[in-house]
């Protein structure tokens, strides 16, 4: 049979669009508090379980920063049954991983199982949340390898820029210091202070369980209930704080020094706002064309246009509070001054007039079209489940997530660009050769070298 | 042109039917049909890598791969991101030793734009081609090294690494991203004449997979792609690729280099036997004995127990002609390189005079069956694992098998492999050191 013509010319018309819904899920809240996502997913014999608490790195104290992941990653490292090898030697047999850690928002023990092994895994899962014994060996074990790191990030580029940009933003607020800490903070932190994190911050009442698979949802819910279960009368742990960080005077810039260096990490940002805001999806409609996608203003400008660098995005990150705004790309040393002007220009841009209509057409017609591609895995419906969860967003939030979306306008956009995007009171971090960066970037603001602290060297 | 069904597969892969069919030009069509999702995954394999590449004229491939996204004759510069992200198309190509993929997943009723695309730079790319945009992508491209390699801690082991590995006519040599100044020294010429070389439907294999037809799909792909005409027969590679002579003497076979970093870092390497061969299998199951979660021998006694390294690494790399086998570990404060490298070599000599413990080897094969699982789920990568198939074996039934491959692997097959590639004039060592200030 004869290949039928086509025509070159044009892009091909499409066929007939098939529906696409996400995943139906139960959720449900048990008897001590504990709120339970469930989806079948089938597929792979693979089952997604995660238990989030709201042990999240935002309630770390002043000067115990890192309290939060420590606390986090010490939660397997030994219960009132089994050591940490045990732990470890235990999950492998569940053929998979299972693992707990922190965020901002949230504590962790999260998995991805083999599905007859479920049952099991569950229990395990129960007996890291519930019994923790936090060894002392192992509690230096972990201090030492995250002292090592901390040292490899200062040695690193790119965690350096992130580092001291996150410092610029939010210096006096939890969210000023990585979330591993500092090097001062982590050899403060005692087991002590462990322990009552944990009894503080814990609690299995107000969590939440998300499990994704090949499961049936109502006896999973009842597999968790008997298996789940938090000290009768515990309190849920408290919820997030107010992180308030002051605004920015203007724009201020951080070169720190690394001499010899062959390029040079750019970052600008400042603080956005909570997930919870209801600005935050039109937000990340404009940020998806300013600097979210291949094609957005940013990457287009400082990569095709100039050839500055490989690659340059943009990001509002969604925490419970106003997580951070931000631009990033690693340039050529020599237009470091060029590619910050630009983003500048791009950010006071998208401020003064409408969007073209093409581009917020593209930009929804991406957004709605590549839904379903960011819904193929177990792990990826969790997280999305997790997300309902953790920022209080409502049952049907993905039905109505498309809808929402094409209904965005142009206006709508230019409203939320001048509300949260501030070129004028904005923080710009290079990480570099001093000697060249310094007069490429002075006069667009204050300007403040570092050098490598004395004790990394 | 008619479709031919595969046998259903063995094993415990059986829902990954495939159908193949071969365009009078020579591209080979692999289609894998999936409705639970309206998505199609479309992945175009050319069989050219930086193995095709001359020293001095390294980086080629990879340049050519950012020269395919600026345009074609009825696609404009930057446009062809632009028609796939306006429907919501994911996009991307990659560059290898071995072969240079380009792929999109979109949502199934745009199939006929990803083909439209694809099929347009496979034909019609030469008119487009300016110097222009290859001045731009040749500065893009020189951040991308410095970004990776250049400005990276520890950047540049990768690349010294196999430079020791390999002879210098060797094809696995150079770096796939190319040395610095041959990137600044390509030309639109070059850039034609690769295409004109290497760019060719003979020289391709092209997989579909997800929600369609896949007779309807067949006769799309032949309508975009069928008057495609063959290009000339492929020039071989060196003779060298899949048997270099082997190591030189031992002050060629150890290294050091500085770099702005605090702590010292071991890296190990050594030829094994190329991909899809059974000692790779072997390889890969004893990189999983040897690193990888906690109680994994390496991990469980550098890192675990007598805490002198911060972390440690072990694989195998699916190389087509000769595989990569490599170890890394990164010392705590206070541990030097020798030290590290001490303890990496007892462990390795006692890898190659007895089998792993039952419960290592068990493991280590259900941590690569769940990794299989895993990758699975995602339609991007199941189209990709049937192009690398059928453009390696031309057998894309090979997917399906892989979990059998590693079931077939006997425990005594690890140590001998240990003693073949990691005798002491079987290995390469580099260790990278703080600069001295």
């Amino acid at each position: 049979m004869q290949a039928p013509p086509v025509d070159r010319t044009a892009p091909p018309p499409p066929g007939e669009l098939r529906s696409f819904r996400f995943p139906p899920f139960l959720k449900r809240t048990l008897a001590g508090g504990i709120t339970v996502y469930a989806a079948r997913l089938a597929g792979v014999p693979l089952v997604s379980l995660e238990l989030i608490t709201r042990a999240g790195a935002q309630h770390d104290p002043a000067g115990q920063e890192g309290l939060a992941t420590f606390t986090g990653s010490l939660l397997d490292e030994g219960t009132a049954r089994q050591n940490s090898l045990e732990i470890a030697a235990h999950v492998e047999r569940l053929g998979g991983y299972l693992y707990s850690a922190a965020d901002w928002d949230s504590g962790y023990v999260v998995g991805a199982l083999l599905a007859e092994h479920l049952d099991s895994g569950l229990d395990l899962l129960a007996e890291i949340a519930l019994t923790p014994t936090f060894p002392d060996r192992e509690i230096e074990r972990i201090r030492s390898q995250r002292s090592a790191e901390l040292l490899r990030r200062a040695w690193d580029p790119a965690s350096l820029a992130d580092d001291r940009l996150i410092e610029a933003i939010y210096a006096g607020t939890p969210y000023g210091a990585p979330l591993l800490g500092r090097a001062g903070s982590l050899g403060t932190l005692g087991r002590d202070d462990v322990v009552s994190f944990y009894q503080r911050h814990c609690a299995l009442a107000g969590s939440t369980v998300v499990v994704v698979g090949d499961i049936d949802p109502e006896a999973m819910i009842r597999r968790i209930e008997e298996t789940l279960i938090p000290p009768s009368g515990q309190e849920p742990s408290p919820g997030p704080p107010e992180i308030r960080p002051a605004p920015l005077d203007g724009i201020v810039i951080h070169v720190v020094d690394r001499p010899g260096a062959a390029q040079t990490e750019l970052r600008l940002g400042h603080a956005g706002v909570k997930r919870s805001n209801p600005d935050f999806l039109p937000l990340n409609v404009l940020n998806m064309l300013l600097g979210g996608k291949f094609t957005s203003r940013i990457n287009l400008n400082l990569r095709e246009r100039h050839g500055y660098t490989y690659g340059a995005s943009s990001r509002f990150s969604g925490r419970q509070g106003p997580g951070p705004f931000l631009v990033d790309a690693a340039v050529s040393t020599s237009s470091t001054g060029a590619a910050a002007r630009e983003v500048l220009g791009e950010l006071r841009r998208i401020r003064e007039d409408l969007v073209e209509i093409l581009e917020i057409e593209e930009t929804l017609s991406y957004m709605i079209g590549v839904y379903p591609y960011t819904l193929q895995t177990i792990g990826e419906v969790a997280k999305r489940l997790e997300i309902l969860a953790v920022y209080g967003l409502p049952d049907n939030h993905y039905d109505q997530y498309t809808q929402r979306l094409a209904a965005t306008t142009r206006e709508q956009l230019l409203d939320v660009a001048r509300k949260h995007i501030d070129p004028e009171r904005i923080a710009i971090v290079a990480v570099g050769p001093a000697d060249d960066l310094v007069p490429q970037l002075e006069g667009i603001g204050p300007l403040t070298v570092h050098r490598r602290p004395a004790e990394t060297k | 042109m008619t479709l031919t069904a595969s046998e259903p597969a063995p094993g415990l892969l059986q829902n990954l039917p495939f159908e193949r069919a071969v365009l009078p030009n020579g591209l080979r069509v692999i289609l894998h049909p999936d409705p639970s999702l309206p998505l199609v995954a479309v992945n175009l394999w050319y069989h050219v890598g930086s193995k095709n590449e001359r020293p001095g004229r390294t980086g080629f491939a990879h340049l050519f791969e950012h020269m395919l996204f600026q345009g074609s004759q009825h696609v404009a510069t930057n446009d062809h991101f632009r028609h796939l992200q306006q429907v919501g198309g994911v996009a991307n190509g990659s560059t290898w030793y071995d072969r240079t993929n380009y792929y999109e997943t979109l949502p199934s009723h745009h199939l006929d734009l990803g083909l439209w695309l694809e099929s347009d730079r496979m034909g019609f790319l030469l008119p487009a081609l300016t110097q222009e945009t290859l001045d731009t992508q040749r500065e893009v491209v020189m951040n991308e090294r410095r970004q990776k390699v250049d400005n990276q801690p520890y950047g540049r082991s990768s690349e010294r690494l196999h430079e020791m590995l390999y002879p210098g006519e060797h094809p696995y040599h150079w770096p796939v991203i190319g040395y610095m100044e041959d990137i600044a020294a390509a030309t639109l010429e070059d850039v034609r004449q690769f295409f004109r070389t290497y760019y060719a439907p003979n020289n391709a294999v092209l997989t579909l997979a997800g929600d369609f037809d896949p007779d309807d799909a067949l006769r799309r792909v032949e309508s975009w792609f069928g008057d495609i005409p063959p290009g000339p027969p492929i020039p071989p590679i060196s003779p060298l690729a899949a048997s270099p002579p082997p190591l030189g003497a031992p002050g060629e076979r150890r290294d050091v280099i500085e770099d702005d970093v605090r702590l010292p870092r071991v890296y190990l390497a050594s030829r094994a036997p190329a991909y899809g061969k059974r000692g790779w299998y072997a390889g890969d199951l004893l990189s999983g004995v040897l690193s990888g979660g906690k109680t994994s021998v390496l991990y469980r006694d550098l890192v675990y127990e007598r805490q002198i390294a911060q972390d440690v690494g072990v694989w195998i790399s699916p190389y087509e002609e000769i595989a990569t086998f490599m170890i890394v570990s990164t010392a705590r404060p206070g541990v030097d390189g020798a030290t590290l490298e001490q303890a990496l070599v007892e462990h390795l000599d006692r890898a190659a005079a007895e089998p792993p413990a039952a419960a290592d080897f068990e493991r280590s094969r259900n941590r690569m069956l769940t990794e299989l699982y895993s990758g699975l789920q995602k339609l991007d990568n199941r189209a990709d694992l049937f192009s690398q198939f059928t453009t390696f074996f031309d057998d894309p039934g090979g997917v399906a098998r892989e979990a059998e491959r590693y079931m077939e692997v006997e425990p005594a097959e690890l140590s001998d492999l240990a003693a073949a590639c990691w005798a002491e004039d079987q290995r390469v060592t580099l260790t990278v050191v703080p600069r001295a200030s």
